[in-house]
């Protein structure tokens, strides 16, 4: 109708379809390999390869998760594929979804059936998903470290036990923000999980795969099964990263790893660390880029 | 009135019993709208229509001042015409196959009553739902058959597809999938119409008529006017709308459609268009 349409308008359609595909791929894809990645903290104590480095099995699980890491972290152009597969896709996804989020109202008061509650959640979910996503990648990949409980810098090398410090707030016990960090990383990684399960079912229907009521159904079990399995590898993820793993013990799996991956130990010069810990936690204070 | 206190089974009917009834009221386009309650007489097999009849008759509010009739619209009183769609404690529906002896079954009970919030107020309970007949222009709802000559007979239909689509054209543009719709907000100025979200109602007369053996030769147009900003993207899949329609029509498969249909056209578009 009016000559003017806005760049939004003209590309609606493309815009909004575009929107849909980027919470899958790639957004949910790489959720299943992250999710899945920080499960090894638990899935890796049935790893008999990485025996030869812890005797317990939550050591297994540390040299699992940090052999996962260490793995990403040497794939080709991975700031690349950051930038391009997540970063973009990820900010994309989140300034169009509360651009249309906004165009929703809330009346599941008055309409209290399981799909408004979805869609209801769907929203909350987005948005409480980008604020934890931008703490999530603020912390713990650029570094703010003002933002982690007890200051911790996460370490792609000694990435369980940096990690373990970063939720809990010390080393052995939580803090109170550290709780509070932990909570937020529940809630969050939770709110995620259920966005992308739901997401993957109205996509169905968006993109008219789904069209029978009993088509919507079945692939809503099929959603449901992901997001259970999903919110399984998150919950034992996180579950082992705040109460099983022993951060003194995790280091030195993790020192071992280091000095076979570069052949020598773990700098600890110009480490300022601290009275009650052992070698390897000197590198704590080292950045990835050492790597 | 006194043996009616004794809490009455839901159909008795040989005691009257009195209902409250709570009504939001408007008296014009824009202007404020306000509360008054009503005490109505309830006999057996009462309807909402009924009472609001007998407040027409009898305008005395619940503490004796003198007001004005309440204004609704109604047509067939047999839910078939969708004019007396309202709110009704709370929900929307259609006001005359909405059964006091269900809704307030005991003495003193309250009916709360109030106009759809997605349309604007002309007064009372009745709103202007032009919009809606605009939505159904907007995806060309008909079978284009205007000429100069006879086109002769249409083509034949099967009997499958004639199920289908025989359930899709019992909508009666009544509203209520619209007032339940998260999606779908109140648009006063006719010039927001064409961008803000049409609802469920003529997303699923666009199926009807794209799926009619002479309809379908509009379907890329109404598919044209579904892909653009307010069409079927717009659709948050709240669902709500399937859940209230009194017609029982599967709307949520009809935005399903439609959205097959806009993926199919969108390629074609893509890969095929000059």
């Amino acid at each position: 109708m009016s000559e003017q349409q806005s760049f939004m308008e003209r590309h609606h359609f493309l815009l909004r379809r575009l929107h849909s595909l980027s919470g899958i791929v790639p957004i949910g894809t790489f959720l299943i390999v992250h999710l899945t990645t920080n499960a090894s903290i638990m899935w890796g104590m049935a790893n008999h390869r990485a025996a030869e480095y812890a005797a317990d099995p939550v050591g297994r699980g540390v040299a699992t998760f940090q052999h996962e890491v260490n793995f990403i972290n040497n794939l080709p152009f991975v700031f690349l594929i950051e930038l391009f597969g997540l970063w973009l896709p990820i900010a994309f996804h989140a300034v169009l979804g509360v651009m249309y989020a906004v165009t929703g109202s809330r009346n599941t008061r008055a309409y209290a059936y399981g799909g408004n509650k979805r869609y209801m959640l769907q929203r909350l979910s987005g948005y409480v998903g980008v604020l934890f996503i931008f703490y999530h990648v603020a912390t713990l990949r650029w570094g703010w470290t003002f933002l982690v409980p007890g200051g911790t810098e996460w370490s792609s090398q000694f990435a369980a036990s940096t990690l373990a410090m970063a939720l809990r707030g010390h080393a052995d016990h939580f803090s109170i923000t550290g709780l509070f960090v932990s909570l937020l990383y529940f809630f969050g990684v939770s709110l995620l999980v259920y966005h992308f399960a739901n997401g993957l079912w109205t996509a169905a229907i968006t993109w008219g795969l789904t069209v029978s009521r009993a088509a919507q159904q079945r692939w809503g079990y099929v959603c449901a099964t992901v997001g259970v399995l999903l919110m399984a590898a998150a919950w034992s993820a996180l579950g082992g990263f705040m109460f099983a793993v022993n951060v003194q013990k995790a280091e030195t799996v993790e020192g071992v790893l280091y000095q076979e991956h570069h052949g020598e130990m773990a700098p600890d010069e110009n480490a300022p660390g601290e009275p009650d810990l052992i070698e390897p936690q000197a590198a704590l204070s080292t950045n990835r880029t050492d790597g | 009135m006194t043996t009616a206190t004794a809490t009455p089974p839901p159909t008795a009917g040989k005691a009257m019993r009195t209902v409250h009834f709570r009504i939001k009221r408007c008296d014009g386009p824009g202007k404020p709208s306000r509360w008054e309650s009503f005490n109505v007489p309830i006999p057996a097999n009462s309807n909402v229509i009924s009472c609001l009849q007998w407040i027409a008759a009898n305008p005395t509010t619940a503490d004796g001042k003198a007001t004005t009739p309440v204004v609704w619209e109604s047509s067939c009183l047999e839910e078939v015409c969708g004019a007396c769609t309202m709110v009704i404690n709370g929900k929307v529906r259609q006001s005359c196959s909405c059964l006091i002896d269900e809704y307030a079954p005991n003495d003193g009970d309250t009916v709360t009553l109030e106009p759809m919030s997605k349309f604007p107020v002309i007064r009372d309970l009745w709103v202007d739902r032009t919009r809606m007949f605009a939505a159904l222009k907007r995806v060309k709802a008909w079978v284009p058959i205007d000429g100069t000559y006879s086109l002769g007979a249409g083509p034949m239909e099967g009997p499958r597809a004639s199920e289908t689509r025989y359930k899709l054209s019992e909508c009666m543009t009544c509203g209520c999938c619209m007032e339940a719709c998260p999606q779908y907000h109140l648009q006063a100025d006719p010039a927001g119409w064409e961008t803000s979200f049409i609802g469920a109602a003529p997303i699923s007369q666009a199926r009807l008529f794209n799926d009619h053996g002479t309809g379908k030769q509009l379907k890329s147009e109404r598919l044209e006017a579904l892909m653009g900003p307010g069409g079927i993207n717009d659709c948050g899949n709240a669902q709500n709308c399937v859940q209230v329609c009194p017609k029982e029509i599967p709307l949520t498969e009809s935005i399903g459609a439609i959205g097959r249909a806009a993926t199919v056209e969108a390629f074609r578009r893509f890969f095929m268009a000059k």
